[in-house]
């Protein structure tokens, strides 16, 4: 009953508003007047009478905003007065509105965009179902368990039917198939999988079935299952496709089943086209059988109730066995389970984190920035509030509609941002690691815009809560007496000092984060990768296995194709190499034994980078030859076996003594057991990425050691599609079912190699530059602000004899003094956290005194600069103005 | 302005509570019987009755009609609620608590 009356009440003071208004007035009126009456009755004059009743009544504005507060709805009203009046009062101060949304839009902008990155890589759930079960299975040498390598089919499938934790386990393996018929040969991204794969991602097929248990047995019929991209692509959605064969790698494989396009194991995997049984596989079927390959990743699946832990004390005790039942080939080596998320992103959390907190302290600044307009604003509105206080609004109803500009500024600032974001994200696809382009797209989407809305709630609060406090705590009869200069001039200039010393020692910290990722940068890209990349090509071509099955016919294709390559006009000297340095596909490394050295005790092996290569290959990368001799046409398959080796692998492994004419065992498995002549020494290359320090190397003559195709490298003044288009040429004229993939100048595949250190760099770097942009805004509206403050003590100064000069020096002291203050607490905070990043850096270290420098100058000259504008005003005061000023 | 105290408002809306309690009143009415009750203490700043009435209009105890009225024009007239009455109760049961347990300090004292 009560309940229903109240609503009833407030709905009505809602909606008719002017109405209850105008009753109260008539209420208050008549009380009034009756007090009017009286004093009349008493023998006073209309007048006396008059105002005595008002006396007697009190204060009437203030009574009507009391009853009117009363009134609950009247927040609403409110809301909508203060929406409406803040609007006004934005669009009367166009350059401060600019400035601060632009200002917020930079902040909010700036986080939003990577917040939608770490959204993508970090925060978006796995298409699969219950993804946290899921784990990753390594092999890794005991002694050093982050040197994650992949599992031999034998343990796998050991481990498979012999473990208590997992309820399903399965391998996988990837590498690139020629499919042929049906149009152009092209190349496809196999994934070679066991069959348990589909049940255990809960897989559910487009059309047909996914592979069957009974697929992975040996001796199966050929089956593959295709994706729905390649389906469309490739059949023309052929809806009859399903029981016809494909050919891969010329071995004939039925199609059984259709995967939808959403299907993608590891998740966000950039292509994938055709999934068969390992088995069944042209190439690695026959390694199967091979329990010293580590051939397949493992994925499983926990059961319920078994915790990560439980699952690692099964496979280190698992691994404990095989390590004794197979200790051929597991001597030394254990199982390690990895969670499935952890093993994807993990090694992307901390720099993102990092650009994480650097995002939020531009953010931060953002926020100083606007407090410091709204200060300045709200001491020159001053006199306005102590009016409408005085007129009988609380403070708290004042603070709320300084709040509601404050949201709407913030709210404007947002939308900017969330544009400005959009544009971002788009503008960084460019720049983005290869891992996080695989994990998922980056995109502006639901949660990061809730993210954004986030923000702007919180930046309104963090800027406007300060100053609105300010503004309405000054002492009223002052305010109202003095003007509105006066006002919270104590409290406010504190203030804004403070956040322009937080601003520049905040800006410093970005600066010298962004200043030492921007000179690692400098330092890696000047680095001497062992070769010359300059104006040479590569691209790669694989041969199918069915077609060409002999290392004889491997050579004849390799040799004929780089005797073509030299007659092209255009071309200078060309090479083959299995594989090139900065391979996508990474670097194949081989344990290696030195005859005549005592043989290793167990469990501990010496690697090395393998390349086959044409004779041709370490003059064409001008790669230096420091002792012996290069390859030649002469180290052919009837000739005794070579190998040359690399600067680092004879001075590790032959310590003060000649390795040319030692003797060493290795080689591409399944020969793996070569034993190979050293002949020459060359310099050291960087094989894997720029920013890595070269490893030992070994380099074998193609001729002795053939592969099913290799990787070409060209040096030409030609631009790069012109020599693309004939490489392509060339190949085709050998063979026109061959697909020539992977063209790329190796500048380029230098700058790829190092795309994770770039990205880094790029958006510190970006933030630094913002930041400075945000200090001098900051310290500038402090300075210009405290100098007009000033500008009656600047007159009596110049009155009482101060040059010009003098003033300025004045002004831009004040503003060097926050400076170095503020750079003062950010060289110790630099200090404090730039050790984090410490690990991102190369060869430079986290307190690097150059980059610490180098900012240092840069951000005192800025600041001076910002804060020279308002001291050339300052200087040109005139006294007599000044003086009477105020 | 000198603002009643809460103790002080909170015995105006009881004072209010008590005086419609026995007739329909409009807030001039209200008012002079207060003041002739208590003796000239709210002589001053009788306005401040208005933001008591509204409160308690606004929170249910109190509900109001203009009409014609002793004054020669219509007034809003306060009349109390059903739960109004409730609630005069309660609250005139938690002044008594409060002034006997005053009275017992002040005796002891």
């Amino acid at each position: 009953m009560r309940i229903i009356r109240i609503v009833k009440r407030r709905v009505h003071a809602l909606l008719h508003r002017s109405s209850a208004d105008a009753e109260l007035q008539r209420e208050i009126e008549i009380h009034i007047q009756q007090l009017t009456n009286e004093a009349i009755a008493g023998g006073m004059t209309d007048a006396e009478a008059r105002s005595m009743a008002v006396r007697e009544f009190g204060p009437v504005s203030q009574i009507k905003e009391e009853c009117r507060e009363t009134r609950r709805v009247s927040w609403i009203q409110d809301l909508a007065q203060d929406v409406h009046y803040g609007i006004r009062m934005l669009r009367e101060s166009p350059g401060f509105t600019a400035v601060g949304v632009l200002t917020l839009a930079l902040g909010i902008g700036a986080n939003t965009a990577i917040y939608s990155i770490v959204d993508a890589v970090l925060l978006r759930a796995f298409p699969y179902s219950d993804p946290s079960q899921l784990v990753l299975m390594f092999n890794v040498p005991v002694k050093r368990p982050d040197a994650l390598s992949s599992i031999s089919y034998r343990d796998f499938t050991e481990c498979r039917s012999h473990n208590t934790v997992f309820s399903e386990m399965a391998g996988n393996a990837f590498h690139d198939l020629t499919l042929t018929g049906a149009g152009e040969p092209s190349i496809v991204n196999t994934a070679d999988v066991t069959p348990e794969i589909f049940s255990l991602l809960n897989a559910q097929p487009l059309a047909g079935r996914t592979l069957l248990p009974e697929d992975g047995k040996p001796g199966a019929a050929a089956v593959a299952v295709l994706s729905e991209n390649l389906w469309r692509s490739r059949f023309g959605s052929n809806p009859n496709l399903i029981g016809q064969s494909i050919a891969l790698d010329m071995r004939s494989f039925t199609v059984v089943g259709i995967l939808p396009a959403s299907f993608r194991y590891p998740d966000g995997a950039p292509r994938q086209d055709v999934w068969i049984s390992v088995m069944q596989d042209p190439l690695f079927g026959p390694l199967t059988s091979k329990p010293g390959v580590r051939l397949l990743g493992v994925i499983g699946r926990l059961k319920p109730g078994v915790s990560l832990a439980n699952a690692q004390a099964e496979m280190d005790a698992m691994g404990a066995r095989f390590a004794q039942t197979y200790s051929a080939e597991d001597a030394g080596v254990t199982i390690r389970v990895r969670p499935y998320r952890e093993a994807v992103v993990g090694n992307l959390k901390p720099a993102l984190m990092i650009l994480l907190s650097a995002v939020g302290l531009v953010l931060l600044m953002a926020c100083a920035n606007v407090a410091n307009l709204l200060l300045a604003q709200a001491t020159s509105r001053g006199r306005e509030i102590a009016v409408r206080i005085a007129l009988g609004a609380s403070r708290a109803r004042i603070i709320r509609q300084l709040l509601t500009e404050n949201a709407l500024l913030a709210f404007l600032g947002g939308v900017a941002g969330v544009l400005l974001a959009t544009w971002a994200v788009q503008g960084l696809q460019r720049f983005l690691p290869a891992e996080v382009a695989q994990i998922g797209s980056v995109h502006v989407g639901g949660p990061v815009l809730a993210f954004a809305l986030l923000l702007c709630c919180t930046a309104a609060l963090t800027f406007g809560l300060a100053p609105a406090l300010i503004a309405t705590s000054s002492n009223l009869q002052t305010t109202i007496k003095e003007g509105s200069e006066r006002a919270g001039r104590r409290g406010g200039q504190h203030l804004r000092s403070f956040l322009a010393v937080t601003e520049i020692s905040i800006a410093m910290v970005l600066l010298v984060a962004g200043g030492l990722l921007i000179r690692s940068f400098a330092l890696v890209t000047a680095v001497n990768p062992g070769f010359d990349a300059s104006s040479a090509t590569r691209a790669e071509v694989s041969l199918p296995r069915f077609q060409y099955s002999s290392p004889r016919q491997w050579t004849a294709f390799s040799n004929e194709l780089l005797s073509r390559l030299h007659a092209q006009p255009g071309f200078g000297d060309s090479a083959l190499a299995a594989p090139l340095p900065m391979d996508r596909q990474g670097q194949a490394s081989f344990a290696f034994s030195i005859v005549g050295d005592p043989p290793l005790p167990p469990g501990k092996s010496t690697t090395a980078d393998y390349q086959t290569v044409s004779p041709d290959y370490f003059r064409v990368m001008r790669i230096p030859l420091l002792r012996g001799r290069f390859f030649s046409e002469q180290d052919s398959p009837s000739n005794p076996d070579v190998a040359i080796i690399s600067e680092t692998l004879a001075r590790r492994y032959f310590p003060n003594q000649d390795a040319i004419g030692r003797q060493m065992r290795f080689g591409f498995p399944p020969d793996s057991n070569v034993q190979r002549q050293i002949v020459g020494v060359v310099g050291d290359v960087r094989d894997v990425a720029l920013s890595q320090q070269p490893g030992p190397m070994m380099y074998v003559p193609f001729a002795q050691a053939p592969l099913y195709g290799g990787e070409v490298v060209v040096r030409s003044p030609l631009n790069a599609s012109s020599v693309a288009a004939a490489i392509r040429h060339e190949v085709n004229a050998i063979d026109k079912a061959l697909p020539v993939t992977d063209i790329e100048s190796f500048p380029d595949a230098l700058g790829q190699s190092i795309s994770r250190e770039r990205f880094r760099t790029f958006l510190l770097g970006s933030f630094g530059a913002i930041a400075l942009v945000l200090a001098a805004v900051g310290i500038f509206g402090v300075i210009s602000y405290s100098a007009s403050q000033r500008t009656n003590e600047i007159g009596i100064r110049m009155a009482v004899g101060a040059q010009r000069r003098d003033v300025l020096h004045l002004i831009l002291g004040q503003g060097a003094r926050l400076a170095l203050l503020g750079m003062g607490i950010g060289v110790v905070l630099a200090i404090l956290v730039t050790r984090w990043i410490a690990s991102l850096l190369y060869t430079i270290s986290a307190t690097d005194p150059l980059t610490f420098g180098a900012v240092a100058v840069i951000l005192l000259g800025v600041a001076v600069t910002a804060c020279y504008i308002p001291a050339r005003r300052a200087m040109r005061v005139d006294p007599m103005v000044a003086l009477r000023h105020q | 302005m000198p603002k009643p105290s809460d103790l002080l408002q909170g015995t105006l809306d009881l004072l209010i509570l008590k005086t419609i309690a026995r007739k329909p009143l409009h807030g001039w009415g209200i008012a002079k019987r207060i003041q002739i009750l208590s003796g000239e203490t709210l002589s001053v700043g009788q306005g401040s009755l208005y933001p008591a009435l509204h409160r308690l209009e606004n929170q249910g105890w109190i509900c109001a009609e203009w009409e014609e009225s002793d004054l020669g024009r219509s007034a809003k007239v306060y009349s109390l609620t059903r739960e109004g009455r409730k609630q005069l109760e309660r609250e005139l049961k938690s002044w008594d608590r409060l002034s006997s347990a005053v009275h017992l300090l002040i005796q002891n004292a």
